[in-house]
């Protein structure tokens, strides 16, 4: 997807539940419109940081795969 | 045979860990941290289904009830430090070992102290602990012959007097009113919904009690004692047994499911100080497992079906610990 993300946060390596924390507050920081992109490598991570976004009101974008075990998330803040 | 039993429940239950993402630190953790009670939900509707499933097999004479003996300052103190240790871990001991599987290098390192440090406490330089609490372990009358033995560990059957077919009968039935009643979160992206995965963790339970019991450990999956065993295997003469099988067995077929879909790879922190906690965090968990006599995965999906006392009590304060340690490294989320 072609969207420039106001922030970006790499969560890739990161211990469980550390990327979905750390996503959780980004998105309680932006203001609304603005985009978030989340680098992941946690399969778990992947299925839940959309599941909550989406619960708290956001728009999920996209999830996109990004390498061997890796994805991009675009979160359009609410 | 005992190692290829154990191999074979080992194989089918990484598959569904892996593949369910099962993870009972994250089950507790994100009804707090999340308000999420998607994994919560499957873990209790496998525990509703394994109750009755191991009545009847009880029943059919393939396995005997064998819960485990009631310690309370065992399952208390135990249970309260392995929640507080698997929080720092990152995964409980199931999520910890599948995730060997899947390449996450502070799995290895947690997986390692929580196997060091569980030997430590049955037989090394902390058994002295053990040893020391061991006087107040309870048993009670068996008042079944479900039971393996005259003399068994506490249940609530045995507590009120009941056959355990009613006390599981009217278990299992609340546990699953709870489940299908309330609202259950949504994760639309999961690989497998929670229905499923609790589903599919059922006949895996069931496959590790009857062929368990075939070897003479009659008791079902199991985790602690396995890398227990695992240690002794390697570092000693002691035969690799059923459960050391097993978790060998959960490390590969995570292992296979994570490469054929695309899920594994070594992973690694970016600050070094985040193995420091998952060391912690991992000799946390095997200290108090031992101390409580099983872990999430013994006390949770053996020991809950058989409605024991002692894993009713760890469970609880698996819990308290985890919620404890959520808080104080992630707030209230």
């Amino acid at each position: 997807m072609d969207v420039k993300p106001t922030k970006s946060i790499d969560e890739r390596g990161e211990v469980c539940p550390v990327p979905d924390v750390d996503a959780k507050r980004a998105l309680a920081k932006m203001k609304s419109g603005e985009i978030l992109e989340v680098l992941i490598d946690y399969p778990l991570s992947k299925e839940r940081i959309p599941a909550n976004a989406t619960k708290d009101g956001h728009e999920l974008l996209a999830i996109e795969e990004t390498g061997n075990s890796e994805w991009r998330i675009l979160i359009k803040v609410k | 045979m005992n190692v290829l039993l154990g191999l074979l429940t080992g194989l089918a239950f990484g598959v569904v860990l892996q593949r369910g993402r099962v993870c009972f630190n994250s089950a507790f953790r994100d009804l707090r941290l999340m308000n999420d009670n998607f994994m919560f939900k499957a873990a209790l509707l496998a525990v509703a289904l394994e109750t009755i499933a191991f009545l009847v097999m009880a029943q059919l004479g393939w396995i005997h009830l064998n819960p485990k003996p009631l310690n309370w300052v065992g399952v208390i103190i135990g249970g309260y430090v392995f929640g507080l240790g698997m929080v720092l871990a990152g995964g409980c001991a199931s999520g910890t070992t599948y995730r060997i599987g899947e390449g996450n290098t502070t799995s290895w390192l947690a997986g390692l102290f929580f196997a060091i440090f569980a030997l430590a406490t049955q037989s090394g330089f902390l058994s002295p602990i053990m040893n020391a609490i061991n006087g107040w372990t309870i048993k009670v009358s068996s008042n079944s012959a479900l039971y393996l033995g005259d003399k068994t560990g506490p249940t609530l059957a045995t507590l009120l007097n009941i056959s355990p077919w009613i006390a599981g009968l009217v278990f299992a039935a609340l546990m699953l009113i709870y489940v299908f009643a309330t609202k259950t979160t949504k994760r639309e992206t999961a690989a497998w919904g929670w229905i499923k995965t609790g589903l599919l963790i059922v006949p895996v339970a069931m496959f590790g009690f009857w062929s368990s019991t075939l070897t003479g450990r009659v008791y079902g999956l199991g985790i602690t004692g396995g890398w227990i065993n695992v240690l002794q295997a390697t570092q000693t003469n002691v035969a690799l047994s059923w459960e050391g099988a097993e978790v060998l067995g959960i490390i590969l077929g995570a292992a296979i499911t994570a490469i054929i879909f695309k899920e594994f790879k070594l992973r690694v922190p970016k600050k070094g100080i985040t193995y420091a906690y998952v060391v912690l965090g991992g000799a946390l968990m095997g200290f108090g497992a031992t101390l409580a006599g099983g872990c999430n995965i013994g006390h949770f999906l053996t020991g809950i079906p058989q409605l024991a006392i002692s894993s009713i009590v760890a469970g609880i304060f698996f819990i308290l610990g985890n919620w404890t340690m959520t808080r104080i490294l992630y707030g209230k989320g």
